[in-house]
């Protein structure tokens, strides 16, 4: 398994998108939770959530870090490296333990990176829209224990996403197919859950979807009026990606490569 | 003597340099690409089906909520217009009954308003005392039934001298607010079923505003002045989701002198009344209806004459009634699920074949590049303009059918069939932006090079925005709606919207910000700026 993981970690690594997609994950996360911390102002939306607002880049990262999960495998498939790989590797499953370890690490990293970022820029630019003391809102702090839930589930959120477009590249195999799959899947139903008009199924989609639900980790106010708490809400995006690992899995030793 | 090699010649003959075998040659490597077809087809599934899966799980609206656009208060305050549409007739009308053939004409020198009630002013800092589409005028109309058959000449504190007629329409004539200073003379004549508007700026010379053919009008009508005062409605979203959205009635006051009756009026006094039902705070279940809760309820109208001159205060529009919810357009998001297939699509369209190598082949057998990606967006954007059409097509009828089965039904919802004007442009709307969006992944597929990366970034750009403008205030919502490709998705809309009606509708609820054709030239915008940087790094790289 040491040697796998090494393996795995010398492929990630050197494989020339892996820095690329992981800096502009850190970008584009921070980067939107900045515009989004300087643009939305009180009054106007003095309900809004500091927390999640500091945190909306998170939304927008999760695209490259799922592209970059998904590489780890699909990249393999395309050039023809997994038979290489599962001719050094037999045993499937820890080949696919390896490669989630080690992309769990490099999330783990940028992910912890750029929620900071994105925290320290809604400290420094928030209270300058009019989120103040004044209006009842303290400045964003991680001695705050919802804040801190929210920092850390929002990293976890991203390893979860890794893990999930992992798992659905490895049953797919293909970039395209699987990164149409999990975008989809995070993109489409948050819009579906707002604009359903019935609102049992609301409801439904706030609750079950991986996007929707993960996303419940990092609200701070109002915690009763949601529809999902915010550890369940994590927690029904981490069954999504064990259950897509778990599928990936099974296809990968079941299947030639 | 030196021998002269010939060079070798093939006997074939040299095949077509045409664009034409370049097409069939893209159109080859598709067909022949089992994934491709597949993804199309699931797209073109997806379009037809989700949509039809997305109705089938719209209730229809329940009138004990608010959160379907159309409060019960609302819902009693709607009347049937002539062409069976909901409209709002709410006004107050200063009338006679008219024998025959006559006219009338009044000069106005005043049209203020007292803005929302002093109760709620507070709550609306931002409102103006008189409404831009307040309106005081002359009306005829086949009766005092609300919703029935009407012309009327008018002016407006924003929107300057207007002819309406029967709701929907609406004729705009000299323009600016009216004064003691300068008072503004109207009048309206009835001939028959036709009923012209003049306006003048003196009484003597008088301009024709418009005319208005009112069919099977009874034969004695109601003819007098009228005034009405819309509600002012703010309506916003704040960050997180959810939307802010309030309103309330207001009232104006229009000063009328120099009435001249011309035709068969009785010699009687004038009769003063409300048309409509006044409004009443909003309530559902005996509770106060979060959206609108406070609500004074509408004052009713009165009037005043002294000599020749009469005061009237009135409130309340003469309207179309713009319902907020689109169900047909919300049940129309699942063709999102086609979309995104059709963005991979288009983008392995490309990327495939810099992934394989073909590419090198392709542009020695056609070294003028352009041509190559000219033919490539031809055949991927007729396949996709196919696959759409039929998607959508499908999808609008059943979905509709659908949506009618479980009560969103006339007058408030419109029951589109496929070849009606919004059928049309919904269908083949939704299908354009499909084949546009093609394009676009076409592009990003060129310019990237990698799958990954262009399938990314065009999801960032046509689906993302989308996500955004329910998360989002207004104002950055309404931005996105307006400068990414995720305008076009406008198309899709499927509730008639009024120039001379103002609707509080914010992205939340579903509306943009540009008219759907314009919406869909901002994604073409984008579509030809990615294809023409395309065509540059296309013909500039190495292969």
């Amino acid at each position: 398994m040491r040697h796998a993981l090494h393996a795995e970690w010398t492929k990630l690594r050197t494989a020339p998108g892996t820095a690329l997609l992981l800096a502009a994950s850190i970008v584009l996360t921070a980067g939107a939770s900045a515009l989004a911390a300087a643009i939305v102002k009180c009054p106007g939306s003095c309900s809004a959530d500091t927390t999640k607002l500091s945190l909306t880049g998170v939304m927008i990262g999760q695209a490259t870090v799922a592209t970059l999960a998904v590489l780890v495998m699909s990249g393999e498939y395309s050039s023809g490296m997994i038979r290489v790989t599962l001719a050094a590797m037999p045993r499937r499953p820890a080949l696919l333990g390896a490669k989630a370890a080690a992309v769990t690490g490099v999330v783990l990293i940028a992910g912890t990176i750029a929620v900071a970022a994105s925290l320290l820029a809604g400290r420094l630019l928030e209270p300058g829209n009019g989120f103040t003391t004044h209006h009842g809102i303290a400045a964003l702090s991680l001695a705050h224990g919802p804040t801190l839930r929210a920092a850390v589930g929002s990293v976890l959120y991203l390893v979860l996403i890794a893990l999930l477009s992992l798992g659905a590249a490895t049953a797919l195999r293909d970039t395209a197919a699987a990164l149409t799959v999990v975008l989809g899947l995070l993109y489409i139903f948050p819009v579906l859950g707002v604009v359903a008009l019935d609102p049992a199924w609301q409801h439904r989609i706030a609750r079950w979807t991986p996007e929707s639900a993960g996303m419940a980790i990092q609200a701070t106010r109002n915690l009763g009026t949601l529809p999902i708490g915010p550890w369940a809400g994590l927690g029904v995006l981490a069954a999504w990606a064990a259950a897509t690992l778990l599928a990936g899995g099974l296809l990968l030793r079941l299947r030639d490569a | 003597m030196a021998a002269t090699i010939t060079p070798y010649r093939s006997g074939q003959r040299a095949g077509h340099d045409g664009f034409v075998p370049l097409l069939r040659a893209e159109w080859t490597k598709f067909r022949t690409m089992r994934g491709w077809v597949i993804a199309m087809l699931a797209a073109a599934a997806a379009t037809a089906l989700a949509p039809i899966a997305l109705a089938g799980i719209a209730k229809s609206n329940d009138p004990e909520t608010c959160t379907h656009g159309l409060c019960q208060v609302e819902a009693s305050t709607v009347a049937t217009g002539p062409d069976g549409e909901a409209v709002t007739d709410s006004f107050y009308f200063v009338h006679q009954p008219l024998a025959g053939n006559g006219s009338l004409t009044a000069a106005i020198s005043s049209l203020r308003g007292t803005g929302p009630s002093l109760r709620k002013r507070h709550q609306f800092p931002q409102a103006p005392r008189t409404e831009p589409w307040a309106k005081a005028g002359i009306l005829v109309k086949a009766g005092t039934r609300p919703g029935s058959p009407y012309a009327a000449i008018m002016v407006t504190p924003g929107h300057g001298v207007r002819m309406q007629d029967d709701f929907t329409h609406d004729i705009a004539g000299p323009a600016g607010p009216v004064s003691a200073a300068s008072p503004r003379w109207l009048r309206l004549t009835r001939t028959g079923d036709t009923l012209t508007g003049y306006s003048s700026a003196d009484g003597t010379h008088w301009t024709t505003v418009g005319t208005a053919d009112l069919a099977g009008l009874p034969a004695t009508v109601q003819a007098g002045l009228f005034v009405a005062s819309p509600d002012y409605t703010v309506e916003s979203q704040s960050f997180g989701g959810g939307d802010q959205g309030s309103s309330s009635p207001t009232q104006a006051t229009a000063v009328f002198g120099s009435v001249t009756r011309r035709g068969d009026w009785p010699a009687s006094a004038w009769t003063g009344s409300h048309i409509g039902p006044l409004e009443l705070p909003a309530k559902a279940g005996g509770h106060c209806v979060a959206s609108s809760c406070g609500d004074t309820p509408q004052q009713p109208g009165r009037f005043t004459r002294s000599g020749g001159a009469f005061t009237v205060a009135g409130s309340g529009d003469i309207a179309p009634f713009v319902p907020i919810v689109d169900p047909l357009q919300v049940a129309l998001y699942g063709t999102l699920f086609g979309a995104i297939a059709i963005i991979a699509v288009g983008s392995v369209f490309i990327t495939g074949e810099y992934r394989r190598g073909m590419i090198r082949t392709t542009l020695a057998a056609s070294p003028r590049r352009g041509r190559v990606l000219a033919a490539k967006a031809i055949v991927i954007g007729t396949i996709t303009l196919a696959a759409g059409l039929a998607g959508a097509a499908v999808a609008f009828v059943f979905a509709e059918r659908k949506l009618t089965a479980l009560g969103w039904t006339p007058p408030v919802w419109h029951d589109w069939s496929l070849t009606s004007q919004v059928g049309v442009r919904v269908v083949a709307g939704t299908a354009a932006l499909l084949a546009v969006t093609a394009l676009l992944a076409l592009a990003a597929g060129t310019i990237l090079r990698r799958s990954a990366g262009a399938i990314t970034a065009v999801i960032g750009l046509v689906i993302l925005p989308l996500v955004l403008a329910v998360i989002l205030p207004t104002g950055p919502a309404e931005w996105l709606l307006r400068y990414t490709p995720a305008a076009a998705f406008s198309l899709q809309t499927s509730t008639l919207r009024y120039s001379q009606v103002t609707t509080g509708c914010v992205p939340y609820h579903g509306c943009y910000p540009l008219a759907p054709w314009t919406g869909f030239a901002v994604m073409c915008a984008w579509a030809v700026l990615g294809l023409g940087v395309a065509a540059v790094l296309l013909r500039r790289r190495d292969a």
